[in-house]
């Protein structure tokens, strides 16, 4: 290209260029800087406090996005199924819905919804089903937290796993059928094991989305330990001030995030 | 074996009407070629007897069966299609093994009746089956399998979709002289949907036209192209002219030009001529009885590998003649029997 | 049981999955008395409703849609160049442009925004609608930059080269024949980012507070600050965009673009 062109093209990428980088690159630089930094003098005492104070976090954090995900996948691969073999317009729409509900609404409705004086115990205590006098919690722990973000999540995996299944040709299914295939074997059989690679891609984007979760924990939480990761972040930050343990936390997110997008980019790899 | 029956049948798709009221008999054992452009209804007739398509109107019959209402998996029919349809995530072994597998027959039977199966459709090397994906096969072979797949279940009816049209010309011959062998071998009852005439005379017993959501005439591959029914058949059996004229007075006017004419057609009519029928000769030459002949200007003369074809001007219309040599252009006149001309009334 | 019963059982399963959450919200945003454990509220009625109406919930939103507006329109000032020229051109460093612009999809970005927000308050920007309008510029950048390439990429190539062929300057092409087609899809795309902006949380909270509300942190506080009825009326204005969205769009939406909601 001519150099025209290329002053061209650098006057065009410049400014959105700009904003993403003094934004978010560069302050994702300063984590991993600001981390080591403890009385402006180098240190590793940040990440002992990580390890001493949220080593227990780190794994809630996990198990409630490792939950979350197998479930939603679980019914996605079957709701899926069962929409791509009998199509059911209304219902693929009604899942739609929860992909334009932001995250904090979830949170709330929710909140609503299942904390113990919500409207389902209410609802529940109608017919019986729930001692009034002791309700029980599901929203304020992490049921209530799994509960959201299967919910948001489920909308996006039937988005993404429909379509990979809709790029399976009919006649793969007619094959199959034609030698009496049930539902759940053309699931099990052809369905599933053709959309492996668009699954992990699915799964990898929203395990990392899980893991990052901050309104619905902010909202449903329980205050109390133990806290999803970006709650603690948040309540170091706003709280005690203490930017280098924040900051080390924030390490950490970002490390277990990539470590999850490489081994999905090793399963893609592999299954093709 | 098993002679398979459809009784009027209709389908409709939204407004369009794809089968309007079909009625056949597929002989036992034999191979019934299903021919006719595409958007004819062909498919659609062909997976209405494989239960994929729910009809509006009529029966389907297998035997004294009625199995209308059963869905695919019951009526012991198995498809081979145009795309191959092989699971592209299981080896071949694991493709041809699938049916069986559902059937929870034994896995000692279902080796045996795989690698048999793949023998007969003579796969070549058997070592590799169990650890190969389709992927690795060339595209004939790719249809090879799918064919064991749909053999090895031992279906009453084998049906097959268009199997060899994403094939290119030799494998296609190749496979059409093989897949015949097969179904004779086997003996099983076979219904074979293709758009390709020349696929449908070389492989069928019987031969069924369609057109418009219609059969439109039915016969062994000879009566079909010696004596097609209507101008439709002719124009679709063959390289050939289709021309307009009109029948008065024992005469026949083609082009400002009349010929003598004694069929049972008057009025406007469709005057279909082969171009591999059509002699051409100098114009000087003594005419000859019980023949027709124009006269005409040869335009244009073409080398197609196997033959030539010319072009010939007769009044303001162009016929096609094939001959096996080339001819200079001027005038010429054009002869051929008087029974190879077919005179259809118009509708 | 027959197909049809199947389908209809299947749409009320689905149904109440997805309206059941939602529903609480509407029933708690009239609810002007209700004691637990009672099932409906002991008095309904728009008391709340005519409250809001006067409070800081105003102020949210009219805060709230000006920087959705000023957000979008930055965005897609900045983003259809960029966009067209990613699609097109060999531009050098190609891959690593497109890696910056995936990384705010990939990491979490609560804590990378609590060192921004740092930034910005060093440039005087904290608490300030500009800072709040960046930091918003950051996720819809990186939602506008991918779904529009894919735009552009999807405009035939051969159809600006037979304009470039008959003597159209590149810029002429692209205005005349490229930008014309891929409307459709920058509408899409426009409209995602408006209510990604409309929608945005965690930068709003982070950079804005306490001086910049809008909708989601007004309903957070008013949430937590067990104002429930405020908080679910916040809520259901809060869907109200993305459902019209939903509806208008559904027929034409990629799941591409719609995917990247899941996020929100």
């Amino acid at each position: 290209m001519r150099l025209s062109h290329r002053l061209a093209c650098l006057v065009i990428a410049l400014p959105p260029l700009a904003i993403v980088v003094w934004l978010f690159f560069i302050p994702f630089l300063s984590s991993a800087y600001l981390s080591l930094l403890r009385e402006d003098q180098w240190s590793l005492r940040n990440y002992y406090l990580v390890w001493r104070l949220y080593r227990y976090d780190i794994l809630y954090t996990l198990w409630i996005a490792f939950f979350s995900l197998v479930a939603v996948l679980v019914i996605a691969v079957f709701l899926c199924g069962y929409l791509r073999i009998h199509i059911n317009r209304p219902v693929e729409f009604l899942f739609k819905i929860p992909l334009f509900i932001p995250f904090v609404v979830v949170g709330h409705a929710m909140r609503v919804l299942l904390a113990p004086k919500g409207t389902l115990n209410a609802a529940l205590s109608q017919i019986g089903l729930v001692n009034m006098n002791d309700p029980p919690s599901i929203a304020f722990g992490w049921i209530g937290i799994a509960v959201c973000l299967i919910w948001k999540n489920l909308a996006l995996a039937v988005l993404l796993v429909l379509g990979s299944y809709r790029s399976v040709d009919e006649t793969f299914l007619e094959a199959a059928r034609n030698f009496g295939a049930s539902t759940f074997q053309q699931i099990k059989d052809i369905l599933l094991p053709m959309s492996k690679a668009s699954l992990a891609v699915a799964g990898a984007f929203m395990f990392t989305s899980m893991l990052a979760s901050f309104s619905v924990p902010l909202m449903i939480g329980s205050g109390e330990p133990p806290q999803m990761v970006m709650i603690d972040v948040f309540y170091r930050i706003n709280y005690q001030m203490d930017y280098g343990t924040a900051n080390a936390l924030g390490v950490v997110s970002y490390l277990l995030a990539m470590g999850v997008a490489g081994y999905y980019l090793r399963t893609i790899q592999k299954g093709t | 074996m098993v002679e398979v029956r459809v009784e009027n049948v209709r389908k409709m798709y939204g407004k369009v009407e794809a089968l309007k009221g079909a009625s056949l008999n597929f002989k036992s054992g034999a191979m019934t070629a299903i021919l006719g452009p595409s958007g004819c209804g062909k498919t659609t007739l062909l997976r209405s007897i494989a239960g994929f398509i729910q009809i509006d109107e009529g029966r389907v019959l297998f035997g004294n069966d009625d199995v209308t209402e059963l869905p695919p998996q019951h009526r012991g029919t198995a498809m081979v299609f145009q795309n191959y349809a092989l699971w592209p995530h299981m080896t071949i072994f694991g493709n041809v093994s699938y049916g069986l597998r559902l059937q929870k027959v034994p896995e000692a039977e279902i080796r045996r009746r795989v690698l048999k199966v793949l023998e007969l459709v003579e796969i070549g090397n058997l070592s590799d089956v169990e650890t190969r994906k389709p992927a690795a096969l060339s595209g004939g072979q790719q249809q090879r399998v799918a064919l064991a797949r749909a053999l090895v279940v031992e279906p009453k009816v084998l049906l097959m979709d268009e199997p060899l049209s994403n094939l290119d010309a030799k494998v296609r011959q190749r496979l059409r002289a093989e897949l015949r062998r097969l179904q004779k071998q086997v003996g099983i009852t076979a219904i074979y949907v293709t758009h390709d005439q020349e696929e449908a005379l070389a492989l069928a017993d019987t031969v069924v036209l369609m057109n418009q959501g219609q059969i439109i005439q039915t016969g062994t591959p000879q009566d079909i192209y010696l004596k097609p029914g209507t101008a439709f058949a002719a124009e679709f059996l063959g390289v050939s002219n289709q021309l307009e004229g009109e029948v008065a007075d024992g005469k026949l006017t083609i082009a400002g030009q009349t010929v003598s004419y004694a069929g049972p057609v008057r009025g406007k009519a469709v005057v279909i001529m082969r171009a591999s029928d059509i002699q051409i000769e100098d114009p000087a030459a003594t005419p000859r009885p019980e023949t027709m002949a124009l006269t005409g200007i040869l335009e244009e003369s073409l080398f197609l590998g196997a033959h030539y074809r010319q072009y010939i001007r007769v009044g303001r219309i162009v016929v096609m003649a094939d001959s096996a040599d080339p001819r200079p252009t001027g005038a010429v006149r054009l002869v051929l029997p008087s029974e190879k001309v077919q005179v259809y009334g118009q509708p | 049981m027959t197909r049809r019963t199947m389908r209809m059982a299947g749409v009320v399963l689905a149904g109440m999955v997805i309206f059941l959450p939602l529903s609480s919200l509407v029933i708690w945003s009239f609810a002007e008395k209700w004691y637990w454990p009672h099932l409906f509220p002991q008095q309904t009625g728009l008391f709340y409703w005519a409250k809001v109406m006067q409070g800081d919930l105003l102020r949210a939103l009219t805060d709230g849609f000006l920087i959705a507006i000023v957000v979008t329109v930055l965005t897609l000032v900045i983003t259809i160049p960029l966009a067209y020229v990613l699609a097109r051109l060999p531009v050098p460093f190609k891959p690593l442009i497109l890696m910056i612009f995936l990384l705010p999809q990939a990491f979490p970005q609560l804590p990378v925004f609590v060192n921004s927000t740092t930034l910005l308050y060093q440039v005087n920007l904290g608490g300030k609608l500009g800072g709040v309008v960046l930091i918003h510029m950051v996720g819809a950048l990186v939602f506008a930059v991918w779904t529009m390439t894919a735009v552009f990429k999807s405009v035939p190539e051969a159809l600006e080269e037979a304009a470039i062929n008959l003597g159209a300057s590149r810029f002429k092409a692209f205005y005349s024949v490229s930008l014309p087609l891929a409307t459709p899809g920058i509408i899409a795309s426009t409209l995602l980012v408006f209510l990604y902006s409309l929608d945005e949380f965690t930068g709003t909270l982070l950079v804005g507070s306490p001086f910049v509300l809008t909708l989601p942190v007004y309903m957070y506080r008013t949430s937590v600050g067990y104002e429930l009825q405020v908080a679910s009326i916040s809520a259901l204005m809060l869907m109200v965009p993305g459902i019209v969205l939903l509806v208008l769009l559904e027929r034409y939406m990629k799941s591409e673009y719609l995917s990247m909601f899941g996020r929100i």
